[in-house]
């Protein structure tokens, strides 16, 4: 059932290069590049109603809208800085859509800086920091440095049910690695081979070091905008076309129930579900995806939780590239989180504007021949909170 | 003994409300809290009952007899260990979901998905007993 709401689109974007900045402070690549995304927009910044950003960890105390809004002088009617994990970017862009659906503004930017390869937040977690994320009683004493482990326990079990093989899995980082030298914003752009992935440094089995996504500065700014103000600006707006969001209750990896699966994901089946439902579209209709994988096992899991394929059939889908550019459904056409770099909250939004790029036709060598319905995926918590969003163009 | 940093202390891991937990621990003992309101046992403990928001609970020591559900090898580990650490997730027989603990008295070639392991107890210093899961020989 299509919504009869208004619509909203995106009519804006910039990006800087996903690598390290370690002298530019998060609101110096900020106003970069909401610069650019109201240049593309060709509106100007007296036009921004609404101002929605993901978390600064380093000390603006919740304050960073606030901030931002001195350094741009404009005055918001809505503003909001969006914790939530790495899902944060792509909460964003919800809530300014929910906003100018409600009618209470027409024009909305959506940005997000972050600067995590410039701080160190993470090595603290093995002295002596407790972590409150995580539960200190089942998991402090040995899960340090970040969650990859619970990755790595989800992409073995996937392993021991599908029969898939860390060969498999380096075929999806691969893939990636081929696809980020035609981003303009990618972190890793040189080619590499599947023996390269298999004999790279191993960090948590089966998880090897080009299986990750490196964890990169970056900053990424959308205007989103009503339909009848994106008409008006945008010679080509790409819609909002539905979206949906899933929660499922463990924070980290499911422990508490021993029918949860860890291979699938309830979080991304019901998000991808809603965002169907809501879009009054099929997910064989989505003609290019971007999704939200920070490791080279769930390039294979999420694609089956979205709906593209039964469980354990992504193992044939991606020995045989029905997920490359000119495959069945092109899937992180400019490198995803391993290639592309990954600056956690902002991640979400470069997932978008690749997909903006490519509604527009404007992905270059990474085209995907007459793309109309773009999907975007991600997660924050290791997968169990999920948000799927769905745009198109006219 | 070498100087290798020790971060796992008291003051750093129990929380209050696992206190009894980390005190039973030091007593050799594996334990979950049982709602005194509504009978619910999980694992990890915590302040309120996650059925019922109850905050009384009776302490039951678990058999911490499980099989192996997934595993990994961590090449990099916490100052207190040697890598590698193999770091397994257990499906517990006592009914509480599943628990992760180091795995201890295997390589990773002996290890199996649906491996019988049990939790046991050691001592890491002189304050701090923590727990792990080695393979369930036949008696």
């Amino acid at each position: 059932m299509a919504s009869r709401k208004k619509r909203v689109a995106i009519i804006g974007c910039g990006a800087v290069r996903v690598g390290r900045y370690p002298d530019r402070q998060e609101s110096e690549l900020a106003l970069r590049v909401i610069r650019d995304a109201l240049g593309d927009a060709r509106i100007s910044k007296k036009q921004i109603e609404g101002l929605f950003t993901t978390p600064d960890l380093q000390g603006n105390i919740g304050l960073q809208t606030n901030l931002l809004s001195e350094y741009l002088r404009i005055s918001p009617k809505s503003m909001v800085e969006i914790c939530c994990g790495a899902i944060a970017g792509g909460l964003t862009l919800k809530y300014a859509a929910d906003e100018i659906q409600a009618g209470r503004i027409k024009i909305a930017l959506c940005y997000g800086a972050v600067r995590e390869a410039s701080i160190d937040w993470f090595k603290n977690l093995t002295r002596g920091h407790g972590w409150s994320m995580i539960e200190p009683t089942a998991l402090q004493p040995y899960a340090a440095y970040g969650i990859i482990w619970a990755y790595a326990l989800s992409a073995r079990r996937y392993m021991h049910e599908t029969g898939a093989t860390e060969e498999d899995f380096a075929l999806a980082a691969v893939r990636n690695r081929k696809n980020a030298a035609g981003s303009p914003v990618a972190a890793f752009t040189k080619r590499m081979t599947v023996d390269e992935v298999i004999h790279s440094r191993p960090l948590a089995s089966p998880i090897k070091l080009l299986d990750s996504a490196a964890s990169l500065d970056g900053a990424a700014a959308i205007v989103i905008a009503a339909e009848e103000v994106a008409r008006d600006l945008s010679p080509r707006p790409v819609y909002l076309l539905g979206w949906g969001l899933h929660h499922d209750n463990s924070c980290v990896i499911p422990t508490d129930d021993c029918r949860k699966s860890i291979s699938h994901f309830t979080a991304t089946r019901e998000a991808a579900k809603k965002a169907f439902q809501s879009a009054g579209i099929k997910p064989n209709e989505v003609d290019v995806a971007e999704i939200y994988a920070p490791f080279s096992s769930h390039e294979l899991i999420i694609p089956e939780d979205i709906g593209w394929y039964r469980d354990g059939e992504m193992v044939k889908a991606i020995r045989d590239g029905e997920t490359e550019i000119n495959g069945k459904i092109p899937i992180n056409t400019d490198g995803g989180l391993t290639s592309r770099g990954h600056p956690w909250a902002a991640t979400p939004l470069y997932e978008t504007i690749n997909l903006v790029r490519q509604l527009r036709g404007e992905a270059g060598s990474i085209q995907v021949k007459n793309a109309k319905i773009g999907l975007m995926h991600c997660e924050g918590g290791m997968m169990n909170n999920g948000l799927v969003m769905l745009f198109g163009r006219d | 003994m070498t100087s290798r940093p020790n971060y796992l202390k008291p003051t750093n891991l129990e929380s209050p409300s696992a206190r009894k937990f980390w005190e039973g621990l030091r007593a050799g003992k594996f334990l979950a809290p049982r709602c005194e309101n509504c009978g619910e046992l999980f694992f990890p403990p915590r302040s309120h009952c996650p059925e019922c928001l109850g905050d009384g609970f009776a302490w039951e020591e678990l058999s911490g007899r499980g099989t192996l559900y997934s595993w990994t090898e961590l090449s990099f580990v916490p100052p207190e260990f040697d890598a590698p650490l193999l770091l397994g997730l257990v499906e517990l027989a006592d009914g509480v979901g599943r628990v992760l603990a180091r795995i201890t008295g295997v390589t990773a070639d002996g290890l199996y998905i649906g491996m019988p392991l049990i939790i046991r107890i050691s001592n890491h210093s002189d304050e701090m007993a923590l727990y792990h899961a080695e393979p369930l020989r036949p008696e």
